[in-house]
C-alpha cells in the first residue's frame, strides 16, 4: 500500500478505502471498475476520492503488474489476420472480416450490421451514395445510423425490380436515407426493361434522365454480389427471369453486381439483357472513389473474388468462412499476415501441405495394376463353395447356389477396396452376382450386364449398390441395356451414410457399410421367391432404416499411388468419413474411444429417433486397418448406450464388412428394426463374409 | 492435312495418353485431397486402353473409331469418368456421320460435343467445380476465336489459354457433385481433378491442332 501511496498527486483528497473485496489494493480496485463496470476514469477518480491522473497510474501498473490481461478473442484474432492478408491481396484500402461463426444474428445480419457500423467513417455531408439491392444491402440499410449530417443524397444503384421482395431496390434506398437522414433519389424506372429500344426511350425521358444523372458523380457506392448457384436469391428474386433462361449467354458468368454479370476476372459479360438494363453501369462503378462490396457466405466466393479481381472494390466487408475460401482459393499462406510468434490459422496451412512429406506405405504388390483381378483370383481359389467366375473376366463374379426359375435377382456391385465387400455378399439368401470395378471406381456396364444375365431367372433383377455419381451412371446404364434385352431392373441406392449430407436431404447420401444389412434382407425376400415389387420394397426400407457414422484415425492409401490419401495431425481423427479414403466432415481432436463412440450415438440416435423398447441390428466395422479388438472394445460402448436408452440389439456384427483400404477407423451402422426387417434378418444366409445357419 | 479427320483423332488419342500417364500420380494426389484418389488411374488408364483399340485398328473411319474409343474407355474404367468421356465421344462420333467432314477451324464444335456429351450425362452445372467448367468455356474460346476468324495457331493457344484459366478458377468452387460434396466449404481452395484432366485433354487437342497449323 505504501508504494502505491507516494504516486498519489498532493492534491488528492482524501482516499476512500477499497471495499473489503480487493483486499485493500486500489489499483485492484481501480481497474475492476475500469475493465468490469465500464466506468469512465474520471468517474473511478470520484468513486476512489482519488485525482484522474492516480486513477490512469493504477490502471498503468495493472497492466504493468499482470492484475490485467488484454487478449483477442482467437475468432477476432483470426478476423484481423484475414483482414489484413485480403488487403494485402487485392490493394484495398480497409477490410472488415466479420466472424462467420457465434452470436444470436444470421450471418446476413453480422455482416450487415458491421458494414453499416463503417458509415459514419465513409459517408460525409454533401455526399452522394448509391446502393444496390439483396438481403445484405437491406440488413445494413437497417442498421444504418448516422446523425449530423448535411446534404447527403441516396441514390437507387440501378433501376426497379418486382415489389415481391423486400429486400428490392427501391426498399433497401428509402430505409438508407431514412436512416441517415438523407435525401432519396429513386430511379423512376425497371432495373430490366423489355427492350433495347424501350430502354433509349426511357432514359431520355427527362425525369429518368435527371435522377440517372446522379449516378455519374457519386461518392459512394456500397453494393452486394450474387452467386449464380441454384439456390442463390437471384433465381427467386424475379430480377433475371429472362438472363437465366438464356443461360448460354452467360455461361462464363461467375456472379452479377449492381444487376450485371461478370466472369471470373470480373470483366463484364454481355449478353441479351447487356442494352436492356438501366442503372449504374460497371465501368461508371469502377470510377467511383469509395466502392464498398458487403457481402457473406461462403456460396459468394466465387462472385467476391470476381469483384475484387476486376477492381470494383476499395472496400470490402465480408464473413471469416468467406474471407478464409477467397485466400484458399488463392493459396495465401495466412502465417505472413498473422502476428509473430502466433499462429492463428494452423489449419489452413496444413491441409494445404502436400501429402508427399510423407513416405510411401508399405504394401503386398505385384504390379499395382494387376491388385484387383490378382486378389479376385485369390478369392475366386478361397471360396470355390460360394463363388465362381461368370465368363472370361474375374470382375463379374456369380453365386455357386442354385438359381430356381422365377426367383428376382439381386446384383451388387461396386469398385474395389472395400473386402469383403462386395463379392463376400454373394451367395444363398444373399445377392446372386456382383460387378467389380476398379479400385473405389464403379464398373463399367457391360460388366454389370453380364452379371444381370446371369441372375435374371425371369423375374427381373433388384440392383444395389452405393449412391455415388459413378455407380449411378454405369448402373443406370446397364439397366437400358437390360432393359434393352426384356429384363426388367429395379434400381435400389443405398444412402445410410448420415454424416455425407443433412438428415433431410436423405436422397444426397452415400452408401456405406450399411449396405450389408441392404443385401441381406433383399436376399432373403428373394430366396422365399418374393415378386420384384416386393424385393424393391423391401430393400428400399432396410436402406430407410440403416443409418452409419464412420471415422478414421488414419487415412487410406491407394495401391497405385501408396501416399495417404489425406493428411491427418498426430492427435486428431477424422469424422464422418465414408468408404473411399475421402475425407470426412469434420477433423475433430482425438480422444478417448468411449467419447467418440458417444458423439457417433448422440448423432445416430437422433437420426434413428431411437426410444425405449425399439430393436435395432449393430454393425461394428473396420475401416480396414483396426484390429478387431478394438472393434469389440467399440461395440461394448455402443451396447452400454443402446441400454441406457432401452433399446435392444436384436443382432450384432463385428468385424471386416465394408473396408477402405487400410484407413484406421471404424463405422457404426445402426438399423431400427420390425418383425418384417428382423424376420429377414434372422433368415439363414451364406456368402463367405457372412454365413448364418 | 486441313481436315479432323482419321489420322487428327489418332494423333490427339497419343498424345492424350502420354500427357494422362506423366499426369497419372498428380491427378491421384489432387484427387486424394478432395475425392477418393484413383482420377489419374481411371484417366490414364482408360486412354492406354483408346490407345490398344486405335492400335488393332488403325485406319477406322472417325465415327467408327471415337465409338470404338467410347467402348474401350468406359469398359476399362467404369468410375464416374467413364460414362462421362465415353458420352463424350459418342457425341464427337454424331459429327462425323455427316457427309462433309470437318475443317480444323471448326475445331470449337468438337471440343463443344464434348462438352454436350458430358453435360448430358452427368447433369453438373456451371460452377459445379466439375470437368465441365473447363470443357464448356474452353469450347466457347474455340468457337469465338473461329467466328473471329482467327490463325489456327491463336485459335488453339486462346482455347489453351480459356481452359487453364478455367481449370485454375475451379480452386474458387465449392464441390456439389460427385464424391467430393460431402466436403462442400472444405473443398474451396483445391483444384478439380477432372478439370485438370480435361486442360491436358484440351491441351492434347491445342497441340495436335498447331501441329497441323505448321
Amino acid at each position: 500500500m505504501s508504494g502505491t501511496k507516494r504516486r498519489l498527486s498532493p492534491r488528492d483528497p482524501t482516499p476512500a478505502r477499497a471495499p473489503v473485496r480487493f483486499g485493500d489494493d486500489p489499483v485492484l480496485w481501480a481497474s475492476w471498475l475500469y475493465y468490469q463496470e465500464g466506468m469512465t476514469q474520471g468517474e473511478i477518480a470520484e468513486e476512489m476520492g482519488a485525482s484522474r491522473p492516480t486513477v490512469n497510474a493504477y490502471l498503468a501498473d495493472a497492466r504493468a503488474r499482470g492484475i490485467v490481461n488484454i487478449s483477442i478473442s482467437t475468432d477476432h484474432m483470426r478476423s484481423v489476420t484475414l483482414a489484413r492478408a485480403l488487403e494485402d491481396q487485392f490493394g484495398l484500402e480497409s477490410c472488415l472480416v466479420v466472424p462467420s461463426q457465434g452470436g444470436a444474428r444470421t450471418l446476413i445480419e453480422k455482416v450487415g450490421n458491421a458494414a453499416a457500423g463503417l458509415l459514419p467513417q465513409m459517408v460525409h455531408s454533401g455526399d452522394t451514395v448509391a446502393i444496390t439491392w439483396g438481403r445484405t444491402m437491406l440488413a445494413m440499410a437497417q442498421a444504418a445510423r448516422l446523425e449530423g449530417l448535411r446534404d447527403v443524397t441516396v441514390v437507387q444503384a440501378t433501376g426497379g425490380t418486382t415489389a415481391k421482395i423486400p429486400y428490392s431496390p427501391e426498399s433497401c434506398a428509402t430505409r438508407l436515407a431514412d436512416n441517415i437522414g438523407a435525401r432519396r433519389v429513386p430511379i423512376s424506372a425497371p432495373a430490366i426493361v423489355s427492350s433495347a429500344q424501350a430502354r433509349d426511350m426511357l432514359v431520355q425521358e427527362a425525369v429518368i434522365a435527371e435522377q440517372l444523372q446522379y449516378l455519374s458523380r457519386l461518392d459512394r457506392v456500397v453494393f452486394g454480389v450474387s452467386s449464380l448457384r441454384p439456390n442463390s436469391t437471384i433465381h427467386s428474386s424475379g430480377f433475371f427471369d429472362n438472363a437465366l433462361q438464356q443461360h448460354d449467354f452467360y455461361v462464363a458468368a461467375v456472379g452479377s453486381l449492381a444487376g450485371q454479370f461478370i466472369d471470373a476476372q470480373g470483366t463484364p459479360v454481355t449478353g441479351p439483357l447487356s442494352d436492356r438494363f438501366i442503372g449504374l453501369a460497371l465501368d461508371d462503378l469502377r470510377r467511383v472513389p469509395t466502392r464498398i462490396l458487403v457481402a457473406a457466405g461462403v456460396d459468394k466466393i466465387q462472385p467476391i473474388l470476381a469483384a475484387l479481381r476486376g477492381g470494383y472494390v476499395t472496400t470490402l466487408v465480408i464473413d471469416s468462412d468467406a474471407a478464409d475460401g477467397i485466400l484458399r482459393a488463392l493459396d495465401v499462406r495466412l502465417s505472413r499476415y498473422a502476428a509473430a510468434g502466433r499462429d492463428t490459422e494452423g489449419s489452413t496451412d496444413d491441409a494445404t501441405t502436400p501429402p508427399s512429406a510423407r513416405t510411401f506405405v508399405k504394401k503386398f504388390l505385384n504390379d499395382p495394376r494387376d491388385v484387383v483381378n490378382e486378389a479376385m483370383e485369390g478369392a475366386l481359389a478361397a471360396y470355390p463353395g460360394h463363388i465362381r467366375q461368370i465368363d472370361d473376366t474375374v470382375r463379374a463374379i456369380g453365386a455357386q447356389a442354385p438359381r430356381p426359375t422365377g426367383k428376382v435377382g439381386v446384383v451388387i456391385g461396386g469398385g474395389a477396396g472395400h473386402e469383403p465387400s462386395f463379392l463376400g455378399f454373394v451367395g444363398q439368401g444373399l445377392a446372386d452376382a456382383v460387378a467389380i470395378g476398379n479400385v473405389f471406381a464403379s464398373p463399367p456396364p457391360d460388366r454389370i450386364l453380364t452379371c444381370t444375365r446371369f441372375a435374371d431367372q425371369g423375374a427381373g433383377v433388384v440392383y444395389i449398390y452405393g449412391n455415388y455419381t459413378g455407380d449411378v451412371m454405369n448402373f443406370d446404364m446397364a439397366a437400358e441395356l437390360a432393359g434393352a434385352e426384356g429384363i426388367s431392373v429395379a434400381s435400389v441406392r443405398t444412402t445410410d451414410d448420415v454424416a455425407s449430407s443433412g438428415f433431410e436431404d436423405r436422397d444426397a447420401r452415400r452408401g456405406t457399410a450399411g449396405n450389408v444389412f441392404v443385401f441381406k434382407v433383399a436376399g432373403a425376400a428373394s430366396a422365399r421367391m418374393d415378386p420384384l415389387p416386393e424385393v424393391e420394397r423391401l430393400a428400399r426400407k432396410a436402406n430407410a432404416a440403416c443409418h452409419t457414422i464412420g471415422v478414421a484415425l488414419e487415412p487410406c492409401s491407394m495401391p497405385e499411388t501408396r501416399r495417404p490419401s489425406f493428411v491427418l495431425g498426430e492427435q486428431e481423427l477424422e469424422f464422418g468419413v465414408g468408404v473411399h479414403g475421402e475425407p470426412g466432415v469434420t477433423r475433430q481432436p482425438h480422444r478417448a474411444a468411449d467419447r467418440i463412440v458417444d458423439e457417433v450415438c448422440d448423432q445416430l440416435f437422433a437420426a434413428t429417433a431411437l426410444g425405449p423398447g425399439q430393436r435395432v441390428a449393430v454393425l461394428v466395422n473396420s475401416l480396414g486397418g483396426t484390429p478387431m479388438i478394438e472393434l469389440l472394445l467399440l461395440n461394448r460402448r455402443v451396447q452400454q448406450r443402446l441400454a441406457a436408452c432401452g433399446a435392444t440389439a436384436h443382432l450384432t456384427l463385428v468385424g471386416h464388412y465394408c473396408t477402405s483400404l487400410d484407413m484406421v477407423g471404424a463405422s457404426i451402422t445402426l438399423m431400427q428394426l420390425d418383425e418384417e426387417l428382423a424376420a429377414l434378418l434372422d433368415a439363414p444366409c451364406d456368402g463367405f463374409a457372412w454365413i448364418k445357419p | 492435312m486441313d481436315r479432323i479427320d482419321t489420322s487428327f483423332i489418332t494423333d490427339f488419342f497419343f498424345l492424350a495418353s502420354v500427357r494422362l500417364e506423366e499426369n497419372r500420380q498428380t491427378l491421384c494426389r489432387l484427387d486424394g485431397e478432395i475425392g477418393d484418389g484413383d482420377h489419374g488411374t481411371s484417366m490414364a488408364n482408360g486412354f492406354a486402353a483408346i490407345e490398344k483399340v486405335i492400335r488393332a485398328q488403325p485406319d477406322a473411319a472417325p465415327a467408327d473409331m471415337l465409338r470404338q474409343a467410347a467402348h474401350a474407355f468406359l469398359a476399362e474404367v467404369g468410375a464416374t469418368v467413364g460414362p462421362l468421356y465415353a458420352s463424350a465421344f459418342l457425341e464427337m462420333a454424331t459429327l462425323f456421320d455427316g457427309e462433309q467432314p470437318l475443317s480444323l477451324s471448326e475445331i470449337g464444335q468438337v471440343l463443344s460435343a464434348f462438352a454436350r456429351g458430358i453435360a448430358k450425362r452427368g447433369k453438373a452445372q456451371p460452377g459445379d467445380k466439375t470437368m465441365l467448367d473447363v470443357w464448356l468455356p474452353a469450347a466457347q474460346a474455340a468457337e469465338r476465336a473461329a467466328r473471329a476468324e482467327q490463325p489456327l495457331t491463336r485459335l488453339a493457344s486462346l482455347t489453351r489459354g480459356a481452359a487453364n484459366a478455367a481449370r485454375d478458377e475451379t480452386a474458387a468452387m465449392m464441390s456439389t457433385r460427385g464424391r467430393a460434396a460431402r466436403l462442400q466449404e472444405r473443398s474451396i481452395g483445391h483444384l478439380d481433378p477432372g478439370a485438370v484432366s480435361a486442360a491436358l485433354i484440351v491441351d492434347a487437342i491445342c497441340a495436335t491442332l498447331e501441329e497441323r497449323a505448321g
